[in-house]
């Protein structure tokens, strides 16, 4: 039972009550390592007597031998406007520069009205977006009917601010249709939230603003909403390093959403540099 | 990061059958930023000598331009064409005089002697320490993903056409793995009579 | 100060000890997936900063006839996580009277990393195996838990200088009006020793000797083959 001590494979006593119910409180230290551990697999493990953040930094810092790479996703945006919302992402996962993946699903499809983005780990945003994606389901089978995309983004915000401090880092948007039309939140792992008609989140966010300012209109049609959606994702991953692979553009209608296509930014890059020179 | 790091490049080189080939990625960045996309990392020192500056791009050009002043008053000198092997020299000296405060620079030097064409290839850390190979070398960002891609499809004697294509598909390959360099791509493949130099459609993101 | 310090402190003065529960013991995994089998290769070298603990660890690990785990990064994490998937896997036989499935185990596997979200496993893991649908799958994990299904994927030490490769061979990257044909059990395997005995030239922690194990609907095949072992 030497490694399980050692490594304080328990509970802190200190963390705040919501962090508590979800993670195991062992205290005998004579049950077996591997009980602990499995009880562990199914439940929150903290380390005890280890400071969380201190001990993430050792890992994420440049100098360690032990540096553990955490995927981290970057630019997407969303924007609603006549005809509903239109999210497009890119799809590029990067650990320090090395590329891990061009085939990142940074939209994740929580059911079929509520959409959520991945920007920031890549892991904080999955488990959550799948945490809630349970609790909208619950939310359906005690209510009788759908949750609104504002009680969906605060149940989000709500959960995220609970491990405020412990190092999460996510930056999403939830996407919707309710009773009251199209919806559109920006959530954070500070716990930040906010409603809007256009948000842009990642390290390309900068570059995709820039395109979407100079193109949005609220009377948009369907077909040039999607065109600015896909250009403004695409001259990101022109500019930004860290972003990159398929433009993924979906969009929420009444009926609720539907992927409208996955485009390679190669194939864009060329498709747009031919237009530039016909105008020319 | 590193401050080698900072602007982003890939560049190797390789030896093939009477011939060598230097390649190198366009991208000019400031960090995650992309500035240009038509940036010079490779630079002709003579008609079968080239040498490629991944690094700080300050170095890059500061560097280039001391070789270019240094190697002119070479050749005034001793009047005839520098070969590889003193070029390299050259440079090593170059830099080490900055033992104590380098350029971030980690050259790859290819080319052919003046006189018997046999080619040459080599390169340095950023305080001129030579390596001097018989397959293929490779510096930049990207360092393990040309490395990867270099020891399985490299093959000695290649003919020219060939090692275009096996240096332009190791390149490509191995910065679009990469954050920080790509952004097109150029190839130049040197014979005994005639340069060959060559861009890339490659991905631009 | 330094004087008073000495006489409170004896002569070394304050003294700071540090732990580190990691270590990183290097090893690459390869998984690839074809159209009715899956290929999961790792090398056998157990190392840590410049010295070799082992020639004989491999980091592929069965999980079920249809299924193989490769892991590495840091051995004793390896060694815990490997084992509690172990029990989750026969607790959920036994209440469930069948095998899990791969697709499942993956998504068990990225709750279990997600939940030491806090005190990570260090371990890179990548499951290749056959699904639901009796197709070849390969699914990649981050530390913490991210986690995608891919057609092939390196990790570990070696992970950068094989996935370019792998792009080119058999993700036909930058091979422009490439006939894309689907990839083979021969010459899954092939390609697969190919690029670890380059990996073995290059990467100090990758060598000695390769175990791929090849999956099909029929089971598990091991083949083991040497490395150079300097």
């Amino acid at each position: 039972m030497a490694l399980g001590s050692i490594c304080g494979l328990q509970t802190m006593t200190k963390l705040n009550s919501s962090l508590r119910e979800n993670c195991n409180l062992l205290n005998s230290q004579d049950s077996a390592f591997v009980n602990e551990a499995i009880y562990g697999s199914e439940n929150f493990v903290t380390p005890r007597d280890i400071d969380i953040l201190s001990n993430q930094k050792n890992l994420t810092d440049k100098d360690s031998n032990v540096k553990i790479h955490f995927d981290h996703g970057t630019t997407t945006l969303a924007f609603k406007f006549k005809h509903g919302v239109i999210v497009a992402v890119d799809s590029r996962a990067t650990a320090g520069p090395y590329i891990a993946s061009q085939t990142v699903k940074k939209v994740i499809e929580i059911n079929p009205y509520l959409l959520g983005t991945m920007a920031g780990g890549a892991a904080d945003c999955s488990f959550w977006e799948r945490h809630l994606a349970k609790e909208c389901r619950l939310h359906e089978l005690r209510n009788k009917e759908r949750i609104s995309v504002a009680a969906a983004s605060k149940l989000l915000a709500n959960t995220v601010y609970n491990y405020k401090g412990m190092g999460l880092s996510m930056g999403t948007m939830i996407v919707g249709w309710d009773k009251k039309g199209p919806g559109l939140y920006y959530v954070d792992s500070d716990g930040e939230r906010m409603k809007n008609n256009m948000f842009s989140v990642g390290s390309g966010s900068t570059y995709a603003y820039g395109v979407l300012d100079s193109g949005y209109k609220w009377n948009l049609s369907v077909e040039e909403a999607y065109d600015l959606g896909k250009r403004a994702i695409y001259h990101a991953t022109h500019r930004d390093a860290y972003s990159g692979g398929v433009v993924n553009l979906y969009h929420m209608k009444e009926s609720g959403w539907i992927k409208v296509s996955q485009t390679d930014v190669k194939e864009l890059h060329y498709q747009y540099q031919e237009e530039k020179s016909r105008r020319r | 990061m590193s401050i080698l790091d900072y602007n982003g490049a890939a560049i190797m080189a390789m030896k093939g059958k009477d011939c060598v080939a230097i390649a190198a990625d366009r991208r000019f960045g400031v960090q995650a930023q992309t500035v240009s996309m038509d940036f010079d990392k490779i630079f002709e020192m003579g008609p079968h000598l080239y040498i490629g500056l991944p690094g700080l791009a300050t170095d890059v050009q500061t560097v280039s331009q001391r070789l270019n002043f240094r190697l002119k008053m070479y050749e005034l000198r001793e009047n005839r064409k520098i070969k590889p092997k003193t070029f390299m020299s050259m440079v090593s000296n170059l830099l080490y005089e900055r033992r104590f405060g380098p350029y971030f620079v980690e050259p790859v030097i290819a080319g052919l002697d003046p006189k018997t064409f046999q080619p040459f290839i080599a390169s340095m850390d950023l305080i001129g320490c030579p390596m001097i190979t018989d397959d293929f070398v490779v510096s930049g960002t990207c360092s393990e993903q040309m490395y990867g891609m270099c020891e399985s499809l490299w093959e000695p004697n290649l003919e020219p056409e060939d090692l275009f294509e096996t240096i332009s598909q190791a390149l490509m390959n191995a910065f679009d793995r990469d954050a920080v360099s790509g952004w097109g791509a150029v190839v130049y493949i040197i014979e005994k009579d005639k340069v060959t130099k060559r861009l890339l459609k490659t991905r631009m993101d | 100060m330094d004087s008073q310090m000495n006489e409170l402190y004896g002569n070394n003065g304050p003294k700071q000890v540090h732990f580190s529960p990691y270590a990183f013991n290097g090893g690459t995994v390869l998984a690839v997936a074809g159209e009715d089998f899956a290929v999961v290769a790792s090398d056998t070298r157990l190392s840590e900063g410049f010295s070799i603990h082992s020639r004989d660890t491999p980091k592929t690990y069965k999980l079920s006839d249809k299924t193989v785990l490769g892991s590495c990064g840091f051995h004793g994490d390896v060694l815990t996580l490997t084992k509690v998937i172990g029990a989750r896997l026969k607790m959920f036989e036994h209440s469930h009277n069948k095998k899990m499935s791969t697709s499942s185990i993956a998504a068990m596997l990225s709750t279990m990393l997600y939940y030491k979200r806090f005190f990570p496993y260090y371990v890179y893991n990548i499951i290749g195996g056959i699904d639901d649908e009796g197709k070849g799958c390969v699914y990649s994990f981050d530390p913490v838990g991210s986690y995608e299904r891919e057609a092939y994927r390196a990790g570990g030490s070696a992970s950068s200088m094989l996935q370019p490769l792998l792009d080119n061979q058999i993700g036909f990257k930058n091979q422009e009006g490439a006939t894309v044909v689907p990839l083979s059990k021969e010459k899954a395997v092939a390609l697969v020793k190919d690029v670890f005995i380059s990996a073995a030239e290059r990467d100090i922690y990758t060598g000695d000797a390769i175990i791929v194990q090849v999956v099909t609907k029929d089971g598990v095949k091991t083949e083991q083959f040497p490395l150079r072992k300097d």
